[in-house]
């Protein structure tokens, strides 16, 4: 997982400083979000890795079923995954593209997972108390889970605030022993 | 069912209250590989190096490479529940172990945990393992002795507080007999001693906490053991934890005494962990920083001075100086001083104790060769009167050894080199003595001032010994007022002279042995 990251680091960059000069970093998002989602289909993935499957019959195929989705740029790009045999890269490439862009544009992605779900005012309140602790916009995505028991687990990007009941209670238990 | 010592309701009323239930922000990773027990972490983005990470199941590891994308940790302790995909906490923390004095007596491992069978170490202080050593300005001067109750080494290589004193031979040359008896002879006199194992059988380590035991000199010892059944990560961390240990003491104006048995396998274990995380290999595969490895563990020995004694202790403690002395200890292969590690120890340290294997097997023992060993601060420690009367012993040691190999091959010599000889012969006799009995400072004194007044001339090689024995116990028994007398004061005054002189004259007359 570290390894792919480093690799796919400099395509990403080269994406977002393409992105921003052509000011269609939301287009950019959309096609590499699409290339990851056709890539992680098993039986794309499976003709990836096929050694039988030449590059150019390769490029075609992805060609073809990104069609209407990337721009000649974007294909372009495919093009250029094919050929240095990177197109495993591809779902990676999106993830650092995404965290360039909330970088630049200034807000983090917040997972918040939640036991029961917000009403309308606490939703308000806690992004506003989320972005005055991050000291940034925040974007969230909220998700209910049951097995918190109550409270709220926020994860933006390795940062973890656990807040929740299932957190205390396992905290609680290391400290009895 | 059996319940625990930590079961006690009070106990769990007690934690309970003091629970902090306050929402827990920390940083995560996953882990991406576990080899040998080296952790790759992919996240983590905010640890620190030598960080404290938390792994499942009360793991806990040492973040030792801080890559771009990943975190090279070792595991310390067991890591065959860790897998992939493991979710990685970082601490917040470096590694930190428990320090104070009730750590005195004990035996722990290298995370500070009992290992002994006494129950919970009731320590309320940690301190983290890794330390920057005192400044140039809250260091003084060595000038007081640690006596290590070897005549050998106390006339002739005095270690004085705050020293480095390297103990280096081959296997089976006596080097942890040296530590051990060094440890029985602080028994009394306020120096706490810690003796780190590193990398040594269950039983040897066994072993000495018996000897220690047996000699009553564990309630000044603290035992830090990562034994070689231990995973690398724990040998090579051992001796900070017991350096962290003896920082205690010496940051609270007292006088530690830490042996490090042996800083080679520490060595070794450092190698596997860089080897592991591969980091590139230099000379004979040790990684570049193993010269820091070891120089920075000894820069913390050291002496610090009164007024930083109390800027440490907040005041409390006024006009005391603070003194961590180390004895590393160092094992050479077939006498090779110039290998890697030997060779940077020696250049680390302020003096070394050489010891050797023919020395050891014609019965010398402790192996010392007077030659090669060198204390190069210990002399302004050194008490008065030894210093006085253990220069003669060096002198008569090296002219001695000048003479022997060349007076094997010439059959008549004259008068002079004879005597010369004679004399090197008895006081190389004089000074072997046995295991487990150090001396103190007035019994070393008579024995010196006999050679040097010339009362062994007339006494066979082989008798010196008995000799010696003979007239201990006489002085004991007949002068002790005498010894007594010495003992406090150091001093080589004309009354001790005329008394010692006095004393001899007549136990020769009036005694055989």
């Amino acid at each position: 997982m570290s390894e792919l990251a480093t690799l796919a680091r400099p395509y990403a960059a080269a994406v977002f400083k393409r992105a921003k000069e052509t000011k269609s970093t939301e287009k950019w998002s959309k096609s590499l979000a699409f290339m990851s989602s056709v890539l992680s289909d098993e039986k794309i993935s499976v003709l990836v890795d096929n050694p039988k499957v030449s590059s150019e019959r390769l490029s075609t195929l992805m060609l073809d079923i990104c069609q209407g989705q990337v721009d000649g740029e974007g294909a372009n790009f495919l093009k250029l995954l094919v050929q240095n045999k990177r197109l495993d890269l591809a779902s990676a490439i999106a993830k650092i593209f995404e965290e360039y862009k909330a970088e630049s544009e200034g807000y983090v992605d917040v997972e918040v997972t939640t036991a029961y779900p917000f009403s309308k005012e606490e939703e308000k309140s806690f992004t506003s108390a989320l972005e005055k602790t991050l000291s940034k916009k925040v974007h969230m995505n909220v998700t209910v889970d049951k097995s918190l028991i109550g409270g709220v687990l926020v994860r933006a990007g390795d940062r973890v605030i656990d807040g929740s009941i299932r957190g205390q209670l396992q905290h609680m238990q290391k400290a009895l022993q | 069912m059996q319940l625990n010592p930590s079961e006690i309701s009070d106990l769990i009323k007690k934690k309970i209250e003091n629970f902090d239930l306050s929402a827990e922000a920390h940083t995560e990773g996953t882990v991406v590989s576990v080899t040998d027990g080296i952790v790759r972490v992919h996240g983590l983005s905010e640890a620190m190096q030598g960080e404290m990470l938390e792994f499942p199941g009360n793991t806990f590891g040492m973040a030792l490479n801080l890559e771009r994308d990943s975190v090279g940790a070792v595991v310390l302790g067991s890591y065959q529940h860790i897998s992939e995909g493991d979710t990685v906490k970082c601490t917040g923390k470096i590694l930190e172990v428990p320090v104070g004095e009730a750590l005195l007596g004990r035996v722990v491992d290298a995370l500070g945990n009992p290992i002994d069978g006494k129950g919970a170490i009731k320590t309320k202080e940690t301190s983290p393992i890794e330390k920057i050593a005192p400044g140039v300005i809250a260091r003084q001067s060595v000038d007081e002795p640690v006596q290590l109750g070897l005549k050998s080494i106390d006339a002739m290589i005095p270690v004085g507080r705050g020293q480095r004193e390297l103990i280096i031979g081959d296997r089976q040359t006596g080097k942890t007999a040296i530590a051990i008896d060094a440890i029985i002879n602080q028994k009394g006199t306020g120096i706490k001693c810690i003796y780190v194992a590193i990398g040594q059988k269950r039983s040897s380590i066994a072993n000495v906490v018996r000897k220690l035991e047996e000699h009553g000199a564990m309630a000044h010892t603290i035992i830090v053991a990562a034994s070689a059944s231990e995973s690398a990560a724990l040998q090579f961390i051992a001796p900070y934890t017991g350096c962290s240990m003896g920082e205690f003491f010496r940051d609270r104006g007292e006088d530690a005494l830490i042996i490090y048995d042996d800083l080679t396998k520490q060595a070794w274990a450092y190698r596997q962990v860089s080897l592991l995380l591969r980091r590139p290999p230099g000379r004979e595969a040790y990684p570049g920083d193993v010269f820091y490895l070891h120089s920075r563990l000894l820069e913390r020995a050291s002496r610090i001075n009164a007024a930083e004694v109390e800027k440490l202790t907040g005041g409390k403690v006024k006009g005391k100086t603070g003194s961590l002395t180390a004895l590393p200890i160092i094992e050479t292969q077939g006498g090779d001083v110039s290998a890697f590690v030997p060779t940077n120890v020696i250049s680390i340290t302020d003096g070394q104790i050489f010891l050797e294997s023919d020395l050891f097997n014609s019965g010398i023992r402790p192996a010392v060769n007077a030659g090669l060993s060198v204390s190069r601060v210990g002399g302004a420690a050194q008490t008065k009167i030894i210093k006085k009367l253990g220069g003669g012993t060096r002198l008569d040691l090296a002219q001695y050894r000048e003479l022997a190999a060349f007076a094997q091959f010439a059959s008549d010599l004259d008068e002079s080199t004879r005597k010369q000889i004679e004399r090197g012969q008895r006081v190389t006799e004089l000074m072997k003595q046995n295991q487990y009995s150090p001396m103190s400072v007035a019994q070393m004194a008579v024995s010196l001032f006999a050679a040097n007044e010339g009362f062994l001339d007339n006494i066979e090689v082989n008798k010196v010994l008995d000799f010696e024995a003979a007239l201990q116990s006489y002085m004991t028994s007949e002068h002790s007022k005498l010894m007594d007398n010495i003992n406090a004061t150091g001093d080589f005054s004309d009354e001790i002279k005329n008394g010692m002189l006095k004393a001899i004259q007549t136990f020769i007359k009036t005694h055989s042995w």
